[in-house]
C-alpha cells in the first residue's frame, strides 16, 4: 500500500484548463512536483508562469512521450484531441507508464460516457456506460483500454468522471458568457434538472486523493460539487454577471438538430403547389381524397412552417446547442463513492466558485464594468 | 544614432562597385518557426539578396528546410562556419542567444539583422552596439511593425500635434495563446528573458519610445511565479511638450484584449488597431463621428506589401549606402532596458482565484516519501 505521495507527475493536457490549474496547484503546494507535457509552447502561457520541468512533444509519438515518461512517479491523463491522440496517444501514455514502472495512472474521463439522456441508475457509477455522443464514445473507449492495463498489467489505474467542470480559464464559463450575450440561451421547462458542476479546484482535489489514496486503483469515480444546482440557477447567475434577462421556453419548442431538420425541411417540399402541379399522377391521387382527409395534410403540412427563408430557424433555440442539451438530462450524478472511499470534499461551494469565477471573467474583460484594481491609475 | 557607419561593409569585397551592383550574400541562423515562416520566404523573393547559409543545431530540421524549399547545398550545423560564405546574416535564435552569437558574428564583420529582442539585457545590447560600431558593420533589429504604414502615420501625428496637447495613451493588446516557437524556449526566462512583456511587449515598448520619446517606469504588476509572466500591467510617464503625459499597457497572452493603442489629446483620440496596419482612426473629442486616417502615397489594399520583406530590403539599403536601419542597435537597446527596469520593480498582479482555495485541497495529503528520488518511485504490486 502507498502510504506516500508520488513527487513527480507527468501531466499530459497540461496546457489544458483543467491541466493548468493541476499543474498550478501542484507548484503552489507542493503536493507534487508537475513535470507538464507540451505539445503547443504557445498554448502553455499559463503553466510557463512556473518554473516547471516542461517535456515538449507530441503523444502520438511514442518515443517523445517515453522521453517525458523518464522519472516520474505518477501520471494524470487529461490530454484529448482527435481521433489520433485520443487512441494512439493514450495507448503510448500506458505503455511507457508500465515500462517505466510508474505506479499509478490517473485517467481524466467524463460524465458523457452515459451519453445525452442518462438513465436514472447513473447516479452513481455501478452502471454500465453507454453513449450516443461521438466524445462519450471516444472516452469511453479509453476507459475501456484503459481498465485492460489494469487487468493486463496490473498498473494502478482510477478513473474519475467529471461533469461540467466550471471556474476560472473554464469554457463553460466563457461559453456561457458568450451565449448569454448572443441571446442563444433559454431556460427549458424552467430548467429545473440538475446542471451537474464541480468547481475546477474541487476536481483537482479529487485528482490528487486518486494519486495519493491506496483505496483508489480501479474503481471509477464521479466527482461533482456538494450540492446539486439546477440549470435554472447556474443559467441565472451568469445572466446576471452578463446583465441580460433570459428567455424561458418548452422542450417542445426547440428546433431540432440539423439531421431531424433536413428530413422535415424536405417535407415541406411536399406543401408547396407547384411541386403537387408537376406530379401529375400524386395530384390526382390527392384530389381522390376526401375533402376533410386533404385539410389534414394541408394543415400538418403547413404547421412545419417553422424554418427561414434561408433555410435556417428564425429566433428559435437549437435543441442541440450544448447549454440546451445539457438541460434535458435529469441525472444528478453522485460523488458519494469518491466521499467514502477517497475522502473527497469537493471544499468549494458553488457560490464561492462563482465568485472566484466572476473575479477572473472581470479581469479577461468578459464583463463590463470598472477594471480590475491594478488597472488603476497609480497616484501622482 | 545608426551603428552603420560605411558601406558597403561585407568582410570579403567591402568596396568593390561591382559588388555592390550583385546580391548580398545572406545566411539566417537559427531555423525555427519564425524563420521558416517569415525570413525564408522574404530572402527567397528579394532580387537584392541571396541565400548563401542556413545554421541550426537541429540537422532534421536543415534537412526538412532543403527538401521543402529545394535549397543547395548551404546547411551548417555550427554558426560559425558560415562565415566566410555570407556578407550578412539574420539571427533568429532563442532570445539568450543573440548577444554571443551576434557579437561574434558582427566581430567578422558580418552584418547583422537581429530578431527582436536584441538581447536580454541592457548590458548585452551595448556589447553587441559596440562590436557593430568597431567593424563600421550594420546592426538592425527586426521590429518588423516599424514598417507597418499606421506606426509612420501615428508618428507624424503626434509630432504635428494634431490632437493638441496629449494627455494619455494606453496600449492594451492580449490574445489567448501565441507564438509556439519549435524549441520551446519560450517557456522559461533564462532562454527568453521574459514572459509577455518581451514577446509581445518588446514591440509595444519600442513603438511607444519612438512615438513619445524617453519614458520612465512608475510601476509594473506581473503573474510571473518564479517563470515567465502570462500577463502584466505597467504605468508609465512621457514628456511631450515639456509635459508629463502618462500611459499604461496591459498585455496579456491569456485572454483577448482590444489590440489597440489609443493616445488621448486635447481634440480627441487616435486608435492604432492592430488589424488596421495601413491606417489609424480619429475619434474627435465630443463628437460621434470617426474618420479613418491613411497616408496620401498608401498603394490599393490589394498590394498589401510583405513587411518582413520591406525590413530586408531595408537592411540591405543600409549594407549598400551607409544608412542607419530603421531599427539600430541603440533604439532597440531602449526597449530592452525598459523591461528590465519593469522586471526590477515588479509587483504580483491579483489574482484572488489563484490561492483562496489552496490550504483546502491538500489538507489528505500524505508524508512524501522519504526514498522519492526521480525514477525510484516503489513500484506497486502487480506491474510487471
Amino acid at each position: 500500500m502507498n502510504r506516500h505521495s508520488p513527487r513527480r507527475v507527468l501531466v499530459t493536457g497540461a496546457t489544458g484548463f483543467i491541466g493548468g490549474r493541476l499543474c498550478e496547484v501542484m507548484a503552489l503546494t507542493g503536493a507534487a512536483e508537475p513535470r507538464p507535457f507540451v505539445h503547443s509552447t504557445g498554448a502553455a502561457w499559463r503553466i510557463a508562469r512556473f518554473p516547471l520541468d516542461f517535456a515538449i512533444g507530441d503523444l502520438c509519438d511514442g518515443a517523445s512521450v517515453a522521453r517525458a515518461m523518464k522519472g516520474c512517479d505518477a501520471v494524470v491523463h487529461l490530454a484529448r484531441g482527435g481521433d489520433a491522440v485520443m487512441r494512439r496517444g493514450l495507448e503510448n501514455v500506458l505503455r511507457a507508464t508500465v515500462t517505466h514502472r510508474v505506479s499509478r495512472f490517473v485517467h481524466i474521463s467524463s460524465v458523457a460516457v452515459y451519453g445525452s439522456q442518462p438513465p436514472p441508475d447513473t447516479v452513481s457509477e455501478a452502471r454500465a456506460a453507454r453513449s450516443d455522443l461521438p466524445y462519450g464514445n471516444a472516452k469511453l473507449e479509453q476507459e475501456r483500454r484503459v481498465l485492460r492495463y489494469r487487468r493486463r498489467h496490473g498498473l494502478d489505474v482510477v478513473i474519475l468522471r467529471p461533469p461540467n467542470v466550471y471556474g476560472p480559464f473554464a469554457s463553460f464559463a466563457v461559453g456561457m458568457v458568450n451565449a448569454l450575450r448572443s441571446y442563444d440561451i433559454a431556460l427549458i421547462d424552467g430548467g429545473r434538472n440538475p446542471c451537474n458542476l464541480v468547481y475546477i479546484d474541487n476536481l483537482v482535489e479529487a485528482i490528487l486523493l486518486a494519486l495519493w489514496r491506496p483505496e483508489a486503483p480501479g474503481q471509477v469515480f464521479h466527482v461533482t460539487d456538494r450540492e446539486p444546482v439546477s440549470w435554472e440557477r447556474c443559467i441565472t447567475d451568469h445572466a446576471a454577471l452578463v446583465g441580460v434577462a433570459v428567455p424561458h421556453v418548452a422542450a417542445a419548442e426547440l428546433v431540432p438538430p440539423a439531421r431531424e431538420r433536413l428530413l422535415r425541411d424536405s417535407l415541406r417540399a411536399l406543401a408547396d403547389p407547384e411541386f403537387w402541379r408537376r406530379i401529375p399522377i400524386v395530384q390526382r391521387g390527392f384530389q381522390w381524397l376526401p375533402e376533410q382527409a386533404r385539410q389534414v395534410v394541408r394543415k400538418r403540412l403547413s404547421d412545419w412552417e417553422v424554418v427561414g427563408r434561408n433555410g435556417s430557424p428564425e429566433r428559435r433555440f437549437r435543441a442541440d446547442h450544448p447549454f440546451l442539451a445539457g438541460q434535458k438530462r435529469t441525472v444528478a450524478h453522485s460523488s458519494a463513492k469518491a466521499r467514502r472511499l477517497l475522502g473527497y470534499t469537493a471544499p468549494v461551494s458553488y457560490d464561492e466558485g462563482m465568485r472566484l469565477t466572476e473575479a477572473w471573467l472581470r479581469v479577461a474583460r468578459l464583463l463590463d464594468g470598472d477594471p480590475p484594481r491594478d488597472e488603476r491609475e497609480p497616484a501622482a | 544614432m545608426a551603428a552603420s557607419t560605411k558601406a558597403p561593409a561585407s568582410g570579403a569585397d567591402a568596396t568593390s562597385g561591382a559588388r555592390r551592383q550583385q546580391p548580398v550574400r545572406i545566411g539566417i541562423i537559427g531555423c525555427g518557426a519564425i524563420a521558416e515562416g517569415a525570413h525564408l520566404p522574404a530572402v527567397l523573393s528579394s532580387p537584392e539578396v541571396e541565400l548563401a547559409a542556413i545554421s541550426d543545431l537541429n540537422a532534421a530540421r536543415l534537412a526538412y528546410l532543403r527538401r521543402r524549399y529545394g535549397l543547395g547545398p548551404i546547411m551548417f550545423r555550427d554558426y560559425r562556419e558560415v562565415v566566410g560564405h555570407v556578407d550578412a546574416v539574420i539571427v533568429a535564435l532563442p532570445n539568450h542567444l543573440h548577444a554571443s552569437v551576434g557579437v561574434e558574428l558582427l566581430s567578422n564583420g558580418i552584418h547583422v539583422l537581429c530578431e527582436k529582442p536584441l538581447a536580454l539585457t541592457r548590458h548585452e545590447c551595448e556589447q553587441l552596439c559596440q562590436a557593430a560600431r568597431s567593424t563600421s558593420s550594420v546592426l538592425a533589429v527586426g521590429f518588423v511593425a516599424r514598417f507597418f504604414p499606421c506606426t509612420e502615420l501615428a508618428k507624424q501625428l503626434v509630432e504635428s500635434r494634431f490632437l493638441g496637447e496629449l494627455r494619455s495613451f494606453a496600449y492594451e493588446f492580449g490574445t489567448p495563446g501565441g507564438w509556439s516557437p519549435l524549441s520551446g524556449y519560450n517557456l522559461a526566462r533564462s532562454t527568453c528573458g521574459g514572459g509577455v512583456l518581451v514577446v509581445s511587449g518588446s514591440h509595444v515598448l519600442d513603438q511607444m519610445t519612438y512615438l513619445f520619446g524617453d519614458v520612465d517606469v512608475i510601476s509594473h504588476a506581473d503573474d510571473s511565479r518564479g517563470g515567465i509572466e502570462a500577463n502584466c500591467r505597467t504605468w508609465f510617464a512621457a514628456t511631450v511638450d515639456d509635459r508629463p503625459v502618462r500611459g499604461q499597457v496591459v498585455l496579456s497572452n491569456t485572454h483577448r484584449l482590444p489590440n489597440r493603442l489609443r493616445i488621448v489629446g486635447e481634440h480627441g483620440t487616435l486608435e492604432v488597431r492592430r488589424e488596421q496596419t495601413r491606417s489609424v482612426t480619429y475619434l474627435p473629442a465630443r463628437s460621434t463621428l470617426r474618420h479613418e486616417l491613411t497616408v496620401a502615397a498608401l498603394p490599393s489594399p490589394a498590394a498589401e506589401p510583405d513587411y518582413f520583406q520591406l525590413q530586408l530590403r531595408d537592411f540591405v539599403n543600409a549594407i549598400r549606402t551607409g544608412a542607419a536601419p530603421r531599427v539600430n542597435g541603440e533604439q532597440a537597446t531602449r526597449s530592452v532596458a525598459l523591461t528590465e527596469r519593469c522586471y526590477a520593480i515588479a509587483t504580483a498582479l491579483e489574482e484572488p482565484w489563484c490561492e483562496a482555495t489552496l490550504e483546502r485541497l491538500t489538507r489528505a495529503r500524505p508524508p512524501a516519501a522519504p526514498d522519492a528520488v526521480a525514477g525510484q518511485w516503489p513500484v506497486q504490486a502487480g506491474v510487471s
